[in-house]
């Protein structure tokens, strides 16, 4: 059995619903908007993880479930318990549940598409930077300084630079400006990340296992994701990356523990491709519903187990 | 050879931070009131860094403290981890000093490297927070697992030495405190497992079992 979950209406579990219907592969949906008529009970010892899964009326041995596709949001933000306390027993049931099938996720046998342990790299952006350099892709020069000295030493060798936070919050990219620099004191308080600005093309490269769809990006903006809150625009097309940077892409993806990884590159004049970040729980629908790449098929053939 | 003591009161003193990625690799270099951490002169690192400095966080106004303690989490998680020498324990995502993995993860990891499991159970009539507190158990043992060494009582290193070591590797956790408890069938099960284990009881073994791991 696939399972698949998160909030029904999320164009990511939208497009996969539908790929998984034109393969005629079945699957039952986890609408965590109705939580409140699931339970699970997860068991784990010598012999293994065994457990139940009552799912919307259906009840399930999590030893049956093959494999698995969560989206979740945040079950505390859920509307369906907006209006109640802190303590009640919806918010307590739901807590419990999510936290229990988080757990499973982590233990299960079943193909995951992703757990949650590999995820945490991308918490910290030059820490994944180190792990990035590792698979062979090339890295922004990166700064991570509390000295406004060493911002000023840094942007006089590589000209333009850029900042971005170095967690996942808050995590837009901005060209250091003359505004910038009146107000460099500041970083004396907690250290901040610069990079090089980095010339060439975006790329966003999905990989599902051994699946690479490659999408360019080009925008007039330095961050394309925030170009219409900009005042920019961004155009998608579908490209065929180089086969030795599709190779470096999916040993990225597998060398993190990953199946499903969004990878942003920018492909310099020289052909050669510099990694951003490698995002574990990429929003695909963006890049899919511009460019008509098959992206949502390829999971679903993942968690049927064809890829 | 001395070894330096960083504790959480001097990185929170740290004045100069600079850390480097990039074509030559990563380099971290730390200037504090008692001179200056240079990463590539590190031989190794004993490393029980559990959580970040709290009085640097007491800078921050309450509406950025949140974000200033998530940049400087992930700011640690980085330098720690390009430090090149050895370190008992590499940093990771999930805890500065190791992965502090829930229970459930500790009984399957330990069930799959060999070692008899005290049997996990968990559902959604439980209170997740308080699945990770342990009860305290008076017939508790810990062996410790470092480098290719484990040190404890010896009828559960006696049979246990291969799986230990096969959990510390398989957790990334070169060093890793391992606890055992009698079942109430009277055997001996894994209860659980910690990324900083109690070192004071391991005497002149552990010291140099850490030693060796150190120079590896």
């Amino acid at each position: 059995m696939i399972l698949l979950g998160g909030i029904p209406s999320e164009s990511p579990l939208v497009l996969l619903a539908e790929a998984l219907d034109a393969l005629c592969v079945p699957y039952r949906l986890f609408n965590q908007r109705k939580c409140a008529d699931c339970s699970i009970s997860l068991d784990v010892g010598a012999d293994g993880v065994s457990g139940a899964l009552q799912l919307h009326g259906e009840s399930f041995d999590l030893c049956g479930v093959d494999a698995i596709y969560f989206r979740l949001m945040d079950d505390r933000l859920l509307p369906e318990l907006e209006d109640e306390p802190n303590a009640s027993p919806a918010r307590r049931h739901s807590r419990a549940l999510h936290d229990t099938l988080y757990r499973w996720l982590e233990v299960t046998d079943a193909r995951v598409v992703n757990r949650s342990d590999p995820q945490g790299s991308n918490s910290s952006k030059p820490y994944q930077a180190q792990l990035i350099a590792s698979y062979g892709l090339r890295v922004p020069e990166t700064l991570i300084t509390n000295d406004p000295a060493e911002v000023l030493a840094f942007r006089q060798t590589h000209g333009s630079i850029i900042y971005k936070s170095m967690s996942s919050v808050r995590s837009i990219v901005k060209k250091l400006d003359d505004k910038d620099i009146a107000r460099l004191e500041s970083v004396r308080s907690c250290p901040v990340q610069f990079q090089a600005l980095v010339p060439g093309n975006d790329v966003r490269v999905h990989v599902v296992a051994r699946d690479v769809h490659a999408t360019e990006i080009v925008s007039d903006v330095t961050d394309y994701r925030y170009a219409r809150q900009q005042g920019g625009s961004a155009t998608l097309r579908a490209i065929n990356l180089p086969e030795d940077i599709a190779r470096r892409c999916i040993a990225l993806t597998a060398g993190l523990d990953l199946v499903f990884a969004g990878i942003d590159l920018r492909i310099g004049p020289d052909g050669e491709a510099t990694c951003f970040e490698v995002n574990p729980s990429p929003a695909f629908s963006f890049y899919q519903a511009n460019t008509d790449q098959p992206i949502a098929t390829s999971l679903a053939r993942y968690l049927a187990g064809a890829l | 050879m001395s070894p330096t003591v960083l504790t959480s009161k001097d990185l929170a003193s740290v004045r100069g931070w600079r850390h480097t990625i990039g074509a030559a690799g990563a380099d971290i270099t730390l200037r504090f009131d008692g001179g200056v951490l240079r990463g590539g002169e590190v031989r190794g690192v004993l490393n029980r860094l559990s959580y970040l400095p709290p009085s640097w966080l007491t800078l921050f106004s309450l509406a950025d403290r949140d974000y200033a303690g998530q940049e400087m989490h992930a700011f640690y998680l980085s330098w720690l981890h390009s430090l090149a020498a050895p370190k008992l324990n590499p940093p990771t995502p999930q805890g500065l000093c190791g992965n502090v993995r829930h229970p459930s993860a500790w009984a399957s990891l330990a069930a799959r490297a060999g070692l008899p499991v005290r049997r996990f159970r968990q559902s959604s009539d439980d209170d997740p927070e308080a699945l990770w507190l342990t009860t305290p158990n008076l017939s508790a043992r810990t062996v410790i697992a470092v480098g290719a060494e484990v040190i404890g009582p010896r009828d559960l290193v006696g049979p246990y030495r291969s799986a230990c070591l096969r959990l510390a590797k398989s957790s990334g956790c070169p060093l890793l405190g391992i606890d055992f408890a009698l079942d109430i069938d009277g055997a001996w099960r894994m209860t659980t497992a910690s990324v900083t284990p109690e070192l004071t009881r391991g005497g002149e073994a552990l010291v140099d079992a850490l030693a060796t791991a150190l120079a590896a």
